[in-house]
């Protein structure tokens, strides 16, 4: 997948590419080393390995939240390590959505207000859901299987199953090219799991988002386009 | 503009969600701006009740002795008179075109430890206190009879009597005394409004009066046969030797120093001329010990309540990390993070403050004459002075100081530990 024919293929920028990343936390003695990703837009990742292996560094690398030690990271043609912290946290409110593995929505917000939170952060999101974030809220959350009298409701007397799907709603909304998503099932019993990881994945096909999945459950990785393992080569 | 309403509104919505812990915070820090603000009110108007004890009395004239001395027995009722001055001496101060009211008083005798004082109906009329205010009668009448008695609101309070009481005054001060002036019983025919100085503390007779329950002693005894009867004192008529000191206001203040040169320097007598502000000012310097312990207590009470707070908020925003991952992840900049602080740190602090005038405010209205009457203490409501805003103003800005600790906080610890 990775050659430059795939993307004269599809004629789009790579979702994420990355060369040569590598970090160090205060007090390690080795830099973590990452292996090169190439992702197309739409295109699907699988990020496998065990605790440590630097799943969420890795995360973190892409979101713009941490500065790698070296190595450049290229998210939809935006070189982002060499955004100023400014502009990395706008790049990431405009062109990223987030889901956590658990505790993902800000508890004093009603569910819509935790989906439409992105819109109101960033005017490129709010744009793209055609200025109708509300509009659209109400769709994800209806596709999401989200009942609608939970939806004005405090977000802490949802189920985990419901809090991850809201999540995801606030992920997909304003289609975002990336979506990062940080173990989000392995709080969820098995059915929760598949239906969740179906829904966010056929959601994100329709707003051309890439999903970069990060799980140590390796039998979810059917599901996406490419995979790659943390932990054994790093 | 539009991440400062996002700001406002979070702000809002948390604030609103964690509004059971927040109103005891609030509560809190409302009590302690409010012990704050209440003793720093008390300090200064302890101050001004005490200096404004005596007002528009330009002179204090008694016998010789030192100005202290002087305001002590004549204003506070404490210690003694170190002589009398004649009555004549008091006629040519009347005489003295300079001079416009006198307020002749007489000690020396008491009614269960408060002291008595003999007057004129001058007292009535020209003695003020606090801010240019008058003596009122609560209940009765001034004196009609020789032998009425006005009362001052503590005395009456203290031994719950009324008008129309009958008791019997003592020879000499002391709260037990074994010469009473009891073949000649007065009347209560008043009771004074409380005023907040020393004149609820003493019971007040005419100055023919203090001469007719006198006549026919000696050496502070009664001579048996040599005293009156009531109708044979009521049918004399009594002129004082000798007063214990006068009250004097002048028809020009600016005369005072002037007059206070020449009686000080009275030929007839040796007198001492005090100018009561002065003397009240020195006074206050030496109990002023209690106006700075209470300044030190109100520092101690800013401090700790400020201490407070930051403990507060600080651990109230410990509990955030969760939903602070959230919004960076969402893309919030670590200064709307800050913005997000320091707005609810703000509104937490403002209420309280707010709060604390009101319920201080509240407080003082309605419970000003209740304390006037029952304590004898003066607290009128005023607007706050320089000081106090100031202090209500570091609330605020202690409270933000708070809230940006743990706002910088956000922004350097996502660098270093990411969401």
């Amino acid at each position: 997948m990775r050659n430059k024919a795939t993307q004269a293929d599809t004629g789009d920028i790579p979702a994420v590419q990355t060369r040569g990343l590598s970090f160090t936390w205060p007090g390690q003695q080795q830099p973590m080393a990452f292996p090169d990703i190439d992702l197309n837009p739409g295109d699907h990742l699988f990020i496998h390995g065990p605790s440590g292996s630097g799943k969420s560094t890795l995360l973190n690398l892409l979101a713009g939240m941490i500065l790698p030690g070296a190595g450049d990271i290229h998210l939809l043609g935006t070189r982002i390590d060499a955004l100023r912290a400014g502009a990395r946290d706008r790049f990431r409110a405009d062109h990223i959505g987030v889901i956590f593995q658990q505790f993902n929505l800000v508890p004093y917000l009603s569910a819509l207000a935790n989906v439409t939170l992105p819109c109101r952060l960033s005017a490129q999101r709010l744009a793209r859901t055609g200025n109708q974030a509300e509009t659209q809220a109400r769709q994800l959350l209806d596709q999401l299987a989200i009942p609608e009298d939970h939806w004005h409701r405090g977000v802490t007397r949802l189920s985990i199953g419901q809090q991850q799907r809201v999540a995801a709603a606030r992920a997909l909304i304003g289609a975002p090219g990336l979506i990062l998503a940080d173990e989000p099932t392995s709080a969820l019993d098995t059915d929760n799991r598949d239906r969740f990881l179906d829904l966010l994945l056929k959601l994100a096909e329709r707003s051309r988002s890439s999903v970069l999945f990060v799980s140590h459950d390796r039998s979810l990785a059917q599901h996406f386009h490419q995979q790659i393992a943390l932990g054994e080569s790093a | 503009m539009k991440a400062l309403k996002l700001t406002l509104s979070l702000a809002v919505a948390s604030l609103w969600y964690r509004r059971r812990t927040l109103s005891l915070v609030c509560l809190t820090l409302t009590l302690s701006v409010t012990l704050l603000l209440g003793i720093q009110y008390l300090r200064t108007e302890v101050r001004s009740a005490f200096t404004s004890t005596i007002n528009g009395t330009d002179l204090i004239v008694g016998a010789r002795s030192g100005q202290l001395n002087l305001l002590l027995y004549t204003v506070f009722h404490i210690g003694n008179a170190t002589n009398n001055i004649r009555w004549s001496t008091y006629q040519d101060l009347k005489q003295d075109s300079r001079i416009n009211w006198l307020i002749p008083i007489s000690l020396g005798d008491s009614y269960k430890g408060f002291r008595v004082v003999a007057t004129n109906d001058q007292f009535s009329q020209r003695f003020r206190y606090g801010d240019n205010q008058a003596l009122e009668l609560n209940e009765g009448a001034w004196f009609g009879d020789l032998f009425d008695v006005v009362l001052g609101a503590g005395v009456a309070r203290q031994l719950d009597h009324q008008v129309g009481d009958r008791i019997v005054l003592s020879h000499g001060g002391g709260s037990t005394s074994f010469s009473n002036h009891d073949q000649l019983p007065f009347r209560v025919s008043g009771v004074l409004s409380a005023t907040g100085t020393p004149v609820d503390q003493a019971v007040y007779i005419s100055l023919e009066a203090m001469e007719a329950i006198h006549v026919g002693w000696q050496s502070g005894v009664a001579i048996p046969g040599r005293t009156l009867t009531g109708d044979q004192a009521r049918a004399k008529d009594f002129t004082p030797d000798a007063i214990t000191a006068v009250f004097v206001g002048l028809e020009q203040p600016i005369m005072t120093f002037r007059v206070q040169r020449e009686l000080n320097q009275y030929q007839p007598e040796p007198l001492s001329a005090i100018l009561p502000g002065v003397a009240l000012s020195e006074l206050w310097r030496i109990m002023g010990q209690f106006e700075r312990a209470l300044l030190g207590i109100s520092v101690f009470v800013v401090l700790t309540s400020l201490v407070g707070l930051i403990t507060v908020l600080m651990t109230l925003q410990a509990q955030r990390q969760r939903e602070i991952a959230i919004l960076r992840a969402t893309g919030a900049s670590p200064a709307l993070i800050a913005g997000l602080y320091i707005c609810e740190s703000l509104a937490l602090a403002l209420t309280a403050c707010g709060a604390a005038v009101l319920i201080g405010a509240g407080t003082i209205a309605s419970l000003s004459s209740w304390i006037l009457e029952s304590y004898g203490i003066a607290i009128s409501l005023r607007p706050l002075t320089d000081q106090e805003w100031l202090l209500l103003g570091a609330v605020p800005v202690a409270a933000l100081i708070a809230s940006l600790v743990p706002a910088i906080g956000t922004g350097r610890a996502s660098r270093l530990r990411g969401f």
